[in-house]
């Protein structure tokens, strides 16, 4: 049984923006899933929708169905969604940039015991020794990098079982990004998570899931593991970028434009 | 210059100042939480004073007013859910504008379930003796300080360092800073957002209520009446010096006013009339002018 499923899913904004346009897609329990596609495919809004917090950007699903380990959660408000085990880390990196960093890991462990908390707190602080550094300065000073490591952290002490990434990558050096990515493999793989991985940087993610969907205005234009799509011409030309043969140089001055829907 | 009577007028303004300073902790406790400027406060005050006198008709009036703190907090609460929440995520100006007319609301409401006269603690009728609580007035040395002032000091200056202490240390502070930043981002975390905040107007309601009840004369000098909403328009210069988002800053500006009340009513008052009560908004004027974000306003965490 899958541990995410959508059906059909459409979602307007403010009544009229339709966003997604009749979007499904699943993730098996322990599974790791990209959503890859270009900015305002309706990624972000997937992301939205799964974890209910569309009510919070004035969105609305108009027809389909989300359900969590057979649980229909449609309609579920946010916080009985993240009571389910459903985590997600929304695009912007959104620490809380006035609360020092052992604050923002308080804030996001206050339903454990104490003592669970301090046990998570000092993992996340073996996985991320500078942290550990950085304990006692607020959020908003720290880099990019950090902030990510501090939003897994955080994301770690909700004790997920379905951990939903939206652009982690965003902002970040190639190298930090190959780390970020690396650092979410682990995390999955050591506690069993099902990852749902949103990205535009469509090579890093591969490294790490397991299958893809490629969304392109609102809706999922390819399907398939990942192997398939590195495989797939259109998918490499149109997600991954410059895989022209011959090079940059070759490369036509105005890429070729083209559209599945 | 007499220096018992220095020290007995800087007691007496930082009594008065602690009063300000519960009061404006509170106010900027919503603020930080919800963004609403609250212009209900000082009939948040009013409604505390008078629930307080209601109990003061049954019990004693020190049992009296802890009774009215839990009535605050429903209220409070109440508030949030009826006026807030239904307004959650339209323009911040709509829920302003809301509270502004909440004021209205209350106002008429209070005059209609208490009238207009002012009222004696603990009295039905002019006939009866008010109530106060026990009364602490001491004189040492020459220094005289009433029983009002003593239990102020004693009262709601702990409260106030209390709710600094707790919005820094306890796990509701940090979770109602957290939510502070931004809503969205806690819900993600599974943080209770509405309750935080709804916590965060019952708070407030009991902090108006403290201040409205001592403000009004539990400890001596009469009873609640309308007056109070005048004294209520305090917290506005006091939340301003402070900062407006700090409620650190909110407890320090209202012990600065509530010292440079006492002062100029020693020292200015004969020169210029009337001028004690101008002051704070004068301050507010030169806050305004130079220093925006106040005595401990948050500076923006901006990286480039």
């Amino acid at each position: 049984m899958a541990e995410i499923n959508v059906e059909n899913l459409k979602v307007v904004y403010r009544g009229v923006i339709l966003a997604l346009q009749g979007v499904s897609m699943r993730a098996g329990a322990g599974e790791a899933v990209a959503l890859l596609g270009p900015n305002g495919a309706g990624k972000s809004t997937l992301v939205r929708a799964i974890s209910g917090l569309l009510p919070q950007y004035d969105g609305r699903v108009l027809d389909g169905r989300i359900t969590l380990g057979g649980e229909d959660i449609t309609h579920l408000p946010a916080l009985k969604v993240a009571g389910l085990g459903l985590t997600a880390i929304l695009e912007g990196r959104p620490i809380f940039r006035y609360l020092t960093v052992i604050e923002n890991l308080r804030a996001a462990g206050h339903k454990l015991t104490p003592q669970r908390q301090k046990e998570l707190t000092d993992e996340i602080f073996t996985r991320f020794p500078r942290l550990y550094e950085r304990r006692f300065e607020q959020g908003g000073y720290l880099s990019g990098g950090e902030q990510q490591m501090l939003l897994l952290g955080m994301a770690l002490l909700t004790e997920p079982r379905i951990l939903v990434v939206d652009e982690p990558s965003l902002g970040l050096s190639p190298k930090l990004t190959e780390e970020v990515m690396r650092v979410l493999d682990d995390l999955r793989r050591d506690k069993g998570l099902t990852l749902v991985l949103v990205e535009q940087n469509a090579r890093a993610a591969f490294s790490i899931v397991e299958r893809v969907y490629v969304m392109e205005q609102g809706r999922v234009v390819f399907e398939g593991t990942a192997q398939e799509a590195q495989a797939d011409a259109d998918v490499m030309e149109f997600y991954l970028g410059g895989a022209v043969a011959g090079g940059f140089s070759e490369a036509k001055r105005y890429r070729r434009r083209k559209r599945w829907v | 210059m007499d220096l018992a009577l220095v020290i007995q007028t800087a007691l007496n303004g930082l009594a008065n100042g602690a009063l300000y300073a519960v009061i404006a902790a509170g106010f900027v406790l919503v603020y930080r939480s919800t963004s609403v400027v609250n212009f209900a406060i000082a009939e948040f005050m009013l409604i505390g004073a008078y629930l307080t006198y209601t109990m003061s008709l049954f019990f004693p009036l020190l049992l009296a007013i802890l009774l009215a703190l839990p009535l605050a907090f429903i209220f409070g609460v109440l508030v949030e859910r009826g006026f807030v929440r239904p307004l959650l995520g339209r323009n911040v100006v709509a829920v302003i504008m809301a509270t502004i007319g909440l004021a209205a609301t209350l106002d008429g409401a209070t005059l209609i379930l208490w009238g207009p006269d002012q009222k004696a603690m603990g009295a039905a009728d002019i006939s009866q003796l008010p109530k106060e609580v026990p009364s602490l007035a001491f004189n040492l040395g020459g220094v005289f300080l009433s029983s009002k002032a003593v239990w102020s000091l004693i009262l709601a200056l702990p409260l106030a360092i209390l709710l600094v202490l707790a919005l820094k240390y306890s796990r509701y502070g940090v979770l109602l800073r957290a939510v502070s930043e931004s809503e969205t981002a806690a819900l993600a975390m599974g943080i209770n957002a509405p309750r935080v905040v709804a916590m965060a107007w019952g708070i407030s309601a009991v902090t108006a209520t403290i201040g409205g009840a001592f403000l009004a004369g539990a400890a001596g000098g009469g009873g609640p009446g309308h007056h109070l909403i005048l004294l209520g328009l305090i917290v506005f210069p006091v939340a301003i010096l402070g900062g407006f988002d700090s409620v650190p800053g909110a407890v320090v500006a209202g012990l600065i006013i509530g010292l440079i009340e006492a002062f100029s009513q020693l020292y200015l008052e004969s020169l210029l009339p009337g001028i004690t009560q101008a002051i704070p908004f004068l301050i507010v004027l030169l806050v305004l002018l130079f220093r925006p974000y106040g005595l401990l306003g948050q500076h923006r965490i901006e990286r480039v």
